[in-house]
């Protein structure tokens, strides 16, 4: 296998380049699908018939504290691939152990929140508006804990085996992953949140 | 679980279906353990990663959906060939019809292209294999495993029965109880993944993989039309996959997506369903306009006309596709701004499909024209797909198409694009490419045969529908009365469906019979064609090209030979493939599991195959696996072999 | 080693995203409804942007850039058309 030293090691491969390349593709295909989610948001989010429409349901604190650790999530991702392309072991570790620290501390956030709406009658079957709300939240937490998961292998893998041109590539476009998700979260932040509570 | 709702019971025909399978799996099963060849078929084809094999097993699928789905049709014209015919029920005229677009569309078609953009695009660029070969065959087997859920749900649990379309409230809970429509939810959403990740292997295999000098504007067209149904691929199915999952949130955990009650908005069922359909028809016919493109150029040894303004009519097409879609539902609901909208984008996209059409034409224009089956399916596409489109454009109309919606005038519109743009590609391609990939070609008499009855019978079968259409007759009808004067067409489109089954069955036995009697080709250029993939031998080494090619511009291998421009000036070196993996096969059977348990609401299983697949794919990750490296001596072995001379 | 860990550009980063999701907050004050949805796009898309940019390095690699703006410019056309055909098929132009 050539590899580039000029560039990162994440990129330093062909096959490396191009896996970072088709997953950038991938998060387009999520955009489309974000925003299809969205859409049906959107559409339905004034048919909450009988049940609680979002003025009554969201909780602003528990929304700030997400958005806060989503947000230094994103952060310590993003130094853990500085650290990594200094090639300081150590630190890219912790770094990237915070993220999936502040990754479950959102879920856990996140499943309190969805506890607390059944609990005050709002299920996933009592109107439109529920069902897409938690659909959209749900799918984005799906996402959320998917890359817990995934994240946890990785850095599994970096301890192991260091930084090489496959666990480099694989943190990379894990950071890309990870930032995504919090590109997606400040839409729902804004538009479905505050624009509820508005 | 009600058993007795488990099997489709009560039924002779599905009796029979169930007895069918049974048999051929265990003549399957026997005929592999006799002739010794499980390991064979374990490490040549389900654990391969080749894109030439994934190709053929996508095409094999497809030409044995290509049988179910034709089945289907001949009942249903059987059906409705005469009034008030009793062969087959209002419910089970409804499952045949939903079975017949379901597998025609998405378990034919696309399989088909997909298959065939497998076999060649890595060849037509210069490429070794695709992007991502291990996503590749996931992508093979999801696609199988979605294929082989809809296939079992007619003898367990029962089909789906609310159209392909599966519009809100039928195929809501309320009124569909059975687990059909759960099939579709889950069969569709499974297989749709797998699309979803051969459209994003494709792109970067396309941009990035291309051999020197093969620039944008130098590829062959085919790999163009490939390259944009990939990002109409990768940014369409999202929108079903959405779609599908809010269907099964609804039918299986009781949501309000699409109900009639508590806020639900049925229509939108529809809506979502055709923000994807829409695009979704221009992915199954782009490529096989890039296909009419090869075998034009090919058999009218010219370059094809108008190149740039192919590669941008495509373009535009993938663009308006996505701003369509409403046109499918003109008579839903939505005020007039809206139909005026659509129909003025829907009218708009005829026109960079007309450029196409001008500049096959002028291809063909003072070239030198050799008749061969390819090119007779490609003749015969331009003015029978054409009347598809200007009744298209007769539809776009909202207005007027209060009149035609769901008249059979639509179901001979879609058919008049779909068969002879699509499916003569397919089976243009399919003769076209045949012998680059098994080294010789179809019988060329029965091929034309297997065409004549096919294009004539194709007219016979679909014209009169139009009529019908405009007489009144309403699509997925099961019967009418002798009153409303509908028999005497439906008879003869009865009398064409039987003509386009003979057709069929002589295409089938052409490749039987070429199997025994074709001459084998050492030649890798059997047609005197035009683009890199004829470069190679038949059959194709695994690492197709022994020396990258050095293009240096259109049509290269045309150039090379007849415009002394070498294609292969640079030295053999060793090759790296990539290993073939079980891992992808594993996972489209966890899959199956996941899917199957879903349908009948199985949380156990489905929590455990869920579980299953997060494994596999943790194992996937934590591979260490680099592949293989071919020799310089190998590889010159290899070409000895397959040529019977060296480089 | 502060310096080197914490990248300023990264570190200006996430403090401007922490401001402007607090100042996306003010949508909630007492204002025209146009004004509100106006500070929330503009906030969010500030933000979404800096992490394409500075976080994701989007731009970084030559040889990807225009094809990276393209996907995303695909993508983005994709989802507003879902989204605003949507509205305005159930919302805007509904039959009246």
């Amino acid at each position: 296998m050539k590899i580039d030293a000029t560039k990162p090691l994440e990129y330093g491969s062909e096959e490396n380049s191009n896996k970072i390349f088709g997953f950038w593709i991938f998060l387009g295909a999520e955009i489309a699908l974000f925003s299809t989610l969205f859409t049906v948001y959107f559409v339905l989010v004034n048919r909450y018939a009988t049940g609680p429409n979002g003025t009554e349901l969201f909780e602003l604190s528990g929304v700030l504290w997400e958005t806060f650790l989503l947000l230094s999530s994103s952060f310590t991702i993003g130094l853990a691939v500085h650290s990594m392309r200094l090639g300081l072991k150590k630190p890219m570790m912790i770094f990237f152990g915070l993220t999936l620290l502040m990754g479950l501390g959102f879920l856990g956030i996140e499943i309190t929140e969805f506890f607390t709406y059944v609990h005050e009658g709002a299920t996933i079957s009592t109107s439109a508006f529920t069902s897409s709300l938690f659909v959209l939240l749900g799918t984005h937490g799906a996402h959320v804990s998917f890359g817990i998961l995934w994240g946890a292998s990785i850095l599994l893998q970096v301890k192991r085996q260091g930084f090489t041109l496959a666990t480099a590539n694989k943190s990379f476009i894990f950071s890309l992953y990870w930032h995504f998700l919090d590109v997606v979260w400040i839409f729902i932040f804004s538009f479905v949140y505050l624009k509820g509570l508005m | 679980m009600k058993w007795d709702e488990f099997f489709v019971t009560g039924e002779p025909m599905i009796y029979g279906a169930m007895a069918s399978i049974v048999l051929a799996t265990i003549a399957i099963i026997v005929g592999l353990t006799y002739f010794k060849k499980w390991g064979y078929l374990w490490r040549e084809w389900l654990t391969t990663v080749d894109h030439k094999r994934i190709g053929v097993m996508y095409i094999l699928s497809a030409l044995i959906m290509l049988f179910r789905g034709g089945v289907d049709a001949i009942m249903m014209r059987f059906q409705t060939a005469v009034p008030e015919n009793k062969f087959l029920d209002a419910q089970h005229y409804n499952e045949i019809f939903t079975t017949h677009g379901l597998i025609m569309i998405l378990f034919m078609a696309m399989p088909f292209i997909i298959g065939i953009m497998n076999v060649v695009v890595p060849l037509q660029i210069g490429a070794r294999d695709v992007a991502f070969p291990r996503l590749n065959a996931i992508s093979f087997w999801l696609f199988f495993v979605g294929a082989m859920l809809l296939n079992l749900s007619f003898v367990i649990g029962g089909s789906p029965d609310a159209g392909w379309s599966a519009y809100f409230p039928l195929a809501s809970l309320e009124f569909s109880p059975t687990v059909g429509n759960n099939y579709y939810s889950l069969a569709l959403q499974i297989s749709g993944i797998g699309t979803l990740l051969t459209g994003i292997n494709f792109i970067v295999t396309i941009l990035k993989m291309r051999a020197p000098g093969m620039k944008l504007m130098r590829m062959p067209m085919f790999t163009w039309s490939s390259l944009i149904t990939s990002v109409i691929i990768a940014f369409a199915f999202p929108v079903l996959t959405v779609a599908l999952a809010l269907m099964m949130f609804d039918r299986i955990f009781g949501s309000q997506f699409f109900t009639m009650s508590n806020g639900g908005m049925d229509m939108l069922w529809a809506n979502l369903f055709w923000v994807w359909g829409h695009p979704e028809v221009y992915i199954v016919i782009l490529p096989a306009f890039g296909i009419f493109s090869e075998i034009i150029a090919t058999f009218s040894k010219k370059n094809l006309y108008g190149y740039t303004s192919m590669v941008v009519s495509m373009v535009v097409i993938s663009l308006l596709s996505f701003l369509v879609w409403a046109h499918h539902f003109y008579t839903m609901g939505q005020g007039a701004m809206v139909n005026g909208f659509f129909s003025i984008t829907t009218m708009a996209i005829s026109v960079p499909t007309g450029v196409k059409i001008f500049n096959w034409l002028f291809t063909m224009r003072k070239g030198k024209i050799t008749f061969t089956t390819p090119m007779l399916y490609s003749l015969a596409f331009i003015p029978i797909f054409t009347i598809g489109g200007v009744t298209g454009v007769m539809l776009a109309m909202a207005s007027a198409d209060y009149q035609y919606h769901n008249t059979m005038f639509l179901v001979a519109h879609f058919h008049y694009v779909l068969i002879p743009g699509t499916v003569f590609a397919v089976i243009a391609g399919f003769h076209y490419w045949f012998p680059k990939v098994f080294g010789f070609k179809l019988n060329e008499r029965l091929g034309k045969h297997a065409f004549w009855w096919i294009a004539i019978s194709f007219n016979v079968t679909f014209f009169p529908l139009f009529f019908l259409g405009l007489q009144g007759m309403t699509r997925r009808m099961y019967t009418y009365s002798a009153e409303t004067g509908f028999g005497p067409l439906n008879l003869i489109s009865f009398a064409g469906a039987l003509g386009l089954a003979f057709g069929f069955i002589i295409l089938v036995y052409n490749i039987y019979y070429s199997i025994r009697y074709s001459p084998r080709e050492t030649d890798g250029d059997p047609w005197d064609a035009r683009t890199l993939e004829w470069a190679t031998s038949s059959p194709i080494p695994a690492y197709n090209f022994a020396v990258t090619p050095n293009v240096k511009g259109r049509d290269a291998l045309w150039s090379a030979k007849h415009d002394n421009q070498p294609i292969f000036d640079g030295k053999i070196e060793p090759i790296h493939l990539p290993s073939n993996s079980g891992k992808p096969v594993i996972l489209g059977a966890v899959f199956f599991v996941f899917g199957f348990s879903l349908v009948f609401s199985w949380w156990i299983p489905a929590i455990i195959s869920g579980i299953g697949i997060l494994i596999v794919l943790a194992s996937m990750s934590f591979d260490r696996d680099h592949g293989i490296t071919v020799s310089v001596e190998e590889i010159m072995e290899t070409e000895k072999k397959l040529r019977g001379e060296t480089l | 080693m502060m310096k080197q860990l914490f990248p300023i550009r990264h570190v200006m980063g996430y403090l401007t995203s922490l401001i402007l999701s607090a100042l996306a907050l003010t949508a909630l004050l007492d204002i025209p409804f146009a004004s509100k949805m106006a500070i929330l796009a503009v906030t969010a898309i500030i933000q979404a942007s800096l992490q394409l940019f500075v976080f994701m390095h989007i731009s970084e690699m030559a040889s990807t850039k225009k094809e990276l703006y393209l996907n995303i410019a695909y993508a983005l056309f994709v989802g507003l058309v879902t989204l605003f055909g949507s509205m305005f098929i159930f919302v805007w132009g509904w039959y009246s």
